[in-house]
């Protein structure tokens, strides 16, 4: 009998299958490949669908699990590098929701792109099995550096998927917008794993196993010793030495580094700016991006390695700020966008921001349990909108749509289950988890921490632009009177579409019921499933992974401690600006006819409408400062450097046509000057030798 | 009877500047030749001297490697100026400076 564990590295290697298939089968013979493509990589994402689940309940019956696949630099006298699984409740909740998505992504391809007759199916279906391959292989990774190699492809693949229409001018270039901007902060996370590396010699998650060690623990340990328990683990204190700074100030700059990588993936403030552009991609496309792959692997990284950001409260304070005021930030300027797929992108901003937010305050669980709900919610909200474009024949622009209600009621109804969740109206899954995220942020806030207090406000704040925003869309598409032709007789969609809608319009709905903390508060029950999920029993090799040592390290390390707030009067505060905004949005949208209120915010809504030209003053560091600096230190280059070189070697040249002219080819002259330099010589000699 | 040394010297340095000056001096190919004989025989004479001045062989047999250089030399030579004169039809020497750099 094979176990599950056993089986793990076929979760990812699955969809990599699925994409040399879809590759070589659709380059060599295309004619053989069903669909396109998509049959196997339905085929492909369902099976590690359900080895995933299998994983799952093998987790859930205490089967965690860390082995070394291959070693691929073996290190003599210092560290080696490897790739290796790491299975444990978090990653396997994870693969969970990546695998589920991917085949709804999938299933819904089917009607966004075949149906659609779209050319070049082989290579877009190539590039969905590599993307959800490199995301598998994040989510599974035991270190940092394997982390990092398939986030680099995770980021490849996006580029690959979002320039898909190559032939048009948009796409190209919001690819490499996406590359180079997720490449800027990459940039710092490889100097951060570097730096991880050197400083402790291993760059693993968690320790199992024989004279093993984690980056984490070391880093444990080094901070104690530094309190003065305990000792400093050797290559460390050797390594803090030679950069000659204090343990926390020293990890804390690795953490900074690694999170360079976060804020570009998961698009936060300021490194956003790429994510609405990447609404160029095929619809979905940008929900597998938005809700399960790319987005979600820099917080998911942060939650991977969260025994070592617990112990850094500088850290943690910037992610909960960065988090707080991203979310806000973007759910301003998703206010007065008008094209359903820019709404969406800024609200997949924003609840990252909120995510952030959960995780700089100490609220893992509540940042994890929001990362499944948003990862559903999404989806779905992104296939919905797929289905809208589909029935609009490719017009993406709300104020052509209304009254697609009565046409399209599938759609309408998961659609309003996503909108409701994502507007955390109660009881539907984003309500939970922004709930307890806010909730985590505002009582350890309160407990002597206005940086977090701040993050908190501006978090609370967030939630009613959301509110406004996403009914915005919602009135503005499903309801009133048609506004255009299409509109009026939309494009049909078949099972294909509805399927992945439904499946996931449920799971909007319910999912948040698996951690409801306020009722479990108020009743007592046991109900926080997923808070049980993420503990991992104190004896566990794993137990370094699990939330109740997180806890610990953040009372110990952090300085975090949670004032005494009953979670009732918080969460009826967001409850209450959540449907004040939806219910804004009902006064001056719900009509037959709305007419464009953003209007009315004058020159608010252009500055919001540029997006607070944040394009704008990004185009001027790279075309004001950066080029200018590069102009100077190519003259340089050019001009004294090359120019010394060039010097030298026109000055041989022209001495050397000079002094040739002695050789004029007579024997007899060359016969006199060796004579004449002998008796010059022999004179010299003389002279200087004192025969004389 | 031995001749003092100083006078085989003098000798040497005889032949030498009559060489020095034929190469400085001539232009035909062959007079060059000729003088650069004299300066090589003019350093064997003087090392024959001084091998017998100090009753020591290895300067005769030195001698003798110089002239056999002096025959390689004069095979070298004779050849060159054979096809200076095939191409310049004459064997003067400022003729071959049109094959400079």
């Amino acid at each position: 009998m094979v176990g599950a564990t056993e089986l793990t590295p076929a979760i990812p290697l699955l969809p990599f299958a699925a994409f040399l298939v879809a590759l070589l089968v659709g380059h060599f013979a295309p004619r053989l490949l069903p669909k396109g493509g998509a049959i196997p990589g339905i085929l492909a994402t369902a099976g590690s669908l359900l080895l995933s689940v299998w994983t799952f309940v093998a987790v859930s019956g205490g089967g965690y699990y860390a082995q070394d696949i291959y070693t691929w630099v073996v290190g003599q006298n210092t560290f080696s590098l490897h790739f290796g699984v790491l299975i444990d409740p978090l990653s396997a909740l994870m693969l969970v929701i990546v695998s589920l998505v991917a085949v709804l992504v999938h299933v819904f391809s089917l009607g966004y792109m075949n149906d659609e007759g779209e050319t070049g199916l082989p290579r877009y279906y190539a590039g969905l099995g590599l993307f959800t391959f490199s995301m598998l292989s994040f989510v599974v990774a035991d270190n940092l550096l394997m982390a990092f190699m398939f986030f680099e492809l995770v980021g490849l693949c996006s580029f690959l998927l979002i320039g898909f229409h190559f032939r048009e001018p948009g796409p190209p270039s919001a690819a490499k917008k996406a590359f180079l901007v997720t490449r800027f902060g990459d940039y710092f996370f490889l100097i951060g794993v570097v730096g991880i590396l050197a400083t402790f010699g291993t760059a693993r998650f968690v320790a199992v196993g024989e004279g093993v060690h984690s980056f984490p623990h070391l880093a444990e340990q080094a901070l104690a010793a530094a309190g003065g328990e305990g000792t400093m683990p050797e290559h460390v204190a050797h390594f803090l030495d030679i950069v000659g700074m204090s343990p926390e100030t020293w990890f804390a700059v690795l953490g900074l580094l690694v999170l360079g990588g976060v804020v570009g993936k998961s698009a936060q403030f300021p490194l956003h700016t790429w994510l609405p552009d990447a609404m160029e991609g095929p619809t979905p496309v940008s929900a597998l991006i938005h809700a399960a792959t790319m987005v979600a692997a820099g917080v998911y990284l942060v939650a991977r390695m969260y025994g070592f950001y617990a112990l850094l409260p500088t850290v943690l304070a910037i992610i909960a700020f960065v988090g707080g005021f991203t979310a806000l930030f973007a759910a301003t300027m998703g206010v007065v966008k008008d094209e359903l797929k820019q709404v969406l992108a800024y609200s997949t901003i924003s609840q990252y921001g909120y995510m952030m937010l959960g995780l700089g305050t100490g609220g893992y669980i509540a940042a994890t349990f929001h990362l499944m709900t948003h990862a559903f919610f999404k989806a779905l909200l992104f296939l919905g909108a797929g289905s809208v474009i589909i029935a609009m024949h490719h017009n993406e622009d709300m104020w052509d749509m209304g009254g697609l209600r009565e046409k399209m009621p599938v759609t309408y109804y998961t659609f309003l289950s996503g909108s409701l969740a994502l507007a955390g109206i109660v009881p539907f899954a984003g309500f939970w988890s922004k709930d307890e995220i806010l909730y985590e942020a505002l009582i350890y806030g309160a407990g002597d921490s206005p940086i977090l207090l701040a993050a908190y406000a501006m978090g609370l704040l967030a939630v009613f632009f959301t509110g406004f925003y996403t009914f915005r869309m919602v009135f503005l598409t499903f309801h009133g009177e048609p506004r255009s032709d299409t509109a009026r007789d939309p494009h049909g969609v078949r099972w294909n579409v509805k399927l992945p809608l439904v499946v996931l319009g449920i799971l909007a709905a319910t999912v948040g019921l698996v951690n409801m903390a306020p009722v479990a508060e108020l009743t007592g029950l046991h109900i926080e499933f997923l808070h049980q999920w993420l503990v991992i029993p104190e004896a566990s090799n794993f137990a370094a992974l699990g939330y109740e040592h997180y806890h610990h390290l953040l009372e110990e390390f952090a300085g975090y401690h949670a004032a005494d707030i009953g979670p009732l009067v918080p969460g009826a505060v967001s409850l209450a600006l959540a449907l004040g905004g939806a219910g804004l949005a009902w006064v001056l949208y719900n009509v037959d006819s709305p007419t464009e209120h953003t209007e009315k915010l004058g020159g608010v809504k252009t500055v919001l409408y540029n997006n607070y030209y944040q394009d704008e003053y990004q185009v001027w560091l790279a075309e004001g400062v950066t080029l200018p600096l590069a102009r100077a230190a190519d003259t340089f280059d050019q001009g004294i450097v090359d120019g010394v070189v060039n010097g030298v070697s026109s000055v041989s040249l022209f001495a050397g046509s000079r002094v040739k002219r002695i050789q004029d080819g007579l024997v007899t002259h060359y016969a006199a000057l060796l004579t004449l330099s002998l008796v010059v010589l022999l004179v010299a000699f003389g002279l200087f030798g004192g025969w004389f | 009877m031995a001749v003092a040394v100083e006078y085989y010297l003098l000798l040497s340095a005889a032949v030498f500047c009559t060489g020095v000056f034929g190469v400085l001096t001539r232009e035909n190919a062959l007079m060059f030749l000729i003088s650069v004989e004299l300066m090589l025989n003019s350093a064997n004479i003087n090392l024959v001297a001084f091998s017998h001045f100090y009753g020591n062989l290895t300067g005769q047999v030195f001698a003798l490697f110089v002239m056999a250089l002096a025959a390689a030399e004069v095979a070298v030579g004779l050849g060159i100026v054979l096809v200076l004169y095939r191409n310049f039809g004459d064997i003067d020497v400022r003729d071959a400076t049109t094959m400079r750099w």
